[in-house]
């Protein structure tokens, strides 16, 4: 039943060159980019891509656990493929340690909350309603919840795939019961903390708005994410002969994760989306009415490409198994999804830009760039979005094939391994 | 007209499984199986065509979604409209969790009705008789028709039952 997957030369190769590919288009953003003042394009894509594949990790991390204290059985059989995208974790912590660093250094302007003097009354830039919330919204905070909540996550990572591990020479239930203890801790902890890390890594950006559905809405669309990959990553692996203990009705299940999921993503948009709009409140409305007026495409079609799509391709029975309708729904929905987090965080830069030039207009003497109705890498993602995603994926994927060849692909040991490969839909 | 039916009964639908490969590798007719739940996998052995159910339940919550929105539609547009909170007459966010209600309600109801006629159940039940009540409750029944046939086939039938952990039972229905 062992079976070791080796990590070729050539998948080192093109995962290197994906990531050279996006280390060059972030250059490019960086130095090319002159419509924004502070570097936002370069800026937004990086902080937008790290939260994206830091969250799938994560994401990864809270399925496991939960299908641990579930008494899952089916998944056994390609747990060790979701093991590796939960290690991507400390790469995550390394990535947002960068924009942290940011904060300190005044390399970027993302976060209006943390401008000079913000919460003092004496200082021109003195606004109230931030100074009403600096206790979360301030640099210590940020800081601290991201490194402490990113190393908790990855010690958890770290703890249950050496457990995993353990159990494939050991055996016995010794190390099950171990996974059991990390997936309970990580259940609460993971759910609490990761709506503190959204709101201050990608909410907070919009620093006078919030919204309580915003941390369900992120991780719903993080777990169809992650559901996309892992189905991605077992299809390019059977087509590569491995995973060959998997049946259809394993590829039913997480047809049917996306299916679900991607109901449920429309659900917390939608109630996240209804409640503002009914009530209609100026300072909560805005952020809606920003996107729909001036970013209609990636407003609507974040819907069309995130539930139209799947709901119809999906609803048949044999579409949710077929290797082909998976890959292509995948395929489409994980850009869909990353689609998602782009229209979270760009259209609020390009409001604050906006109307930081237009109060710069006014005042004699100060003339900023002028901000365009339409940006590319704004109100669309361009070449350089589109080859820093690449980037981004060609490292989260070479660290979960480095990850998946240091161990069996089937954890041979595990009790319910033998439920997984009897596995019936 | 009243039929002959051998059954076999099983504790456990593995059981029954083992027992149904067996059946159709010594090319014996099937009538049919009963469980007292839904088993995963038996339409697959059994060579079942798909049921056509869900195209049905796809239909209903369709025509679900339609009434919800031609009703809210023609109601707040044409024949009482109000203004709700400074919203428009035709406002499609706030008719969007009443036409998912009437999809799903459409749909479930439709699909349960739809299963009841085609099953004979309920009010539209056929008569049929239960070959033993055990099968409601935790026996897994394989059944063979054994009308007019001749004592050596019955035989034959019966001896299958051999070893496969079955007990076996005779009724006429």
């Amino acid at each position: 039943m062992e079976q070791q997957f080796t990590f070729t030369g050539k998948q080192k190769t093109f995962f290197l060159a994906l990531m050279a590919l996006g280390a060059i288009c972030l250059v490019l953003t960086y130095i090319g980019d002159t419509a924004t003042p502070h570097h936002e394009r370069f800026w937004t894509n990086f902080l937008h891509n790290s939260v994206f594949f830091t969250g799938i990790s994560f994401i990864g991390l809270y399925w496991l656990a939960a299908h641990t204290i579930g008494y899952s059985g089916w998944h056994i059989g390609f747990k060790r493929i979701v093991e590796a995208m939960t290690l991507f974790l400390p790469i995550g912590l390394i990535l947002l340690l960068v924009i942290v660093a940011g904060l300190y250094g005044g390399w970027h302007h993302l976060y209006h909350w943390a401008q000079e003097g913000i919460t003092d009354p004496t200082h021109p830039n003195y606004d109230k309603i931030i100074a009403g919330k600096s206790g979360l919204l301030n640099k210590t905070t940020y800081t601290a919840v991201t490194v402490f909540v990113l190393l908790a996550w990855a010690a958890i990572a770290y703890f249950m795939r050496r457990a995993s591990v353990a159990e494939d020479t050991e055996g016995g239930l010794k190390n099950y019961k171990k996974l059991k203890l990390w997936a309970a801790i990580l259940l609460p902890v993971g759910a609490f903390s990761s709506a503190f890390c959204i709101w201050l890594w990608v909410m907070s950006i919009d620093s006078h708005w919030y919204s309580t559905m915003f941390a369900w809405y992120t991780s719903a669309s993080w777990l169809v994410s992650a559901m996309c990959i892992l189905t991605l990553v077992i299809l390019y692996l059977r087509s590569q002969g491995y995973m060959g203990h998997l049946n259809k009705h394993h590829l039913h299940d997480l047809g049917k994760y996306i299916f679900a999921f991607s109901i449920f993503w429309t659900y917390v948009w939608f109630s996240q989306f209804m409640l503002i709009w009914y009530a209609n409140v100026g300072e909560e409305t805005i952020y809606f009415k920003n996107r729909m007026d001036h970013f209609p495409v990636l407003f609507y079609g974040n819907i069309l490409i995130n539930f139209v799509l799947p709901f119809f391709v999906l609803i048949r029975n044999s579409t949710k198994w077929k290797a082909g309708s998976l890959t292509f729904i995948a395929v489409v929905v994980l850009f869909g999804h990353w689609i998602d987090f782009f229209q979270m965080i760009k259209p609020s830069i390009w409001a604050g830009l906006k109307h930081h030039a237009e109060h710069a207009a006014h005042d004699a003497g100060h003339h900023g760039p002028e901000i365009a109705d339409f940006m590319m890498g704004f109100h669309f993602p361009g070449l350089l979005e589109v080859g820093t995603f690449l980037g981004f994926l060609g490292l989260f994927l070479y660290f979960v094939f480095s990850r998946l060849a240091k161990a069996s692909l089937v954890p041979v040991n595990d009790p319910y391994l033998y439920e997984s490969l009897n596995h019936r839909a | 007209m009243s039929k002959e039916v051998l059954y076999g009964l099983y504790d456990d639908e593995n059981d029954l499984f083992a027992a149904i490969e067996k059946a159709k590798a010594a090319r014996l007719d099937i009538m049919d199986v009963y469980t007292p739940f839904p088993v995963h996998g038996l339409d697959d052995v059994m060579e079942l065509s798909e049921s056509r159910l869900h195209i049905a339940g796809f239909v209903y919550g369709a025509l679900g979604t339609l009434t919800a929105l031609g009703v809210m539609t023609w109601v707040f547009t044409r024949d009482w409209p109000i203004i709700f909170g400074g919203k428009p007459y035709f406002s499609f966010p706030a008719f969007v969790p009443i036409t998912f209600e009437l999809t799903v309600l459409f749909a479930a109801v439709g699909m349960v009705v739809t299963f009841y006629v085609v099953c004979g159940l309920g009010p539209f039940g056929s008569g049929a008789t239960i070959l033993d009540d055990r099968i409601t409750d935790d026996k897994f029944c394989l059944a063979f028709d054994t009308t007019g046939m001749s004592q050596i086939d019955v035989e034959k039938y019966s001896a299958f039952f051999d070893g496969t952990g079955a007990e076996v039972n005779r009724k006429t229905i």
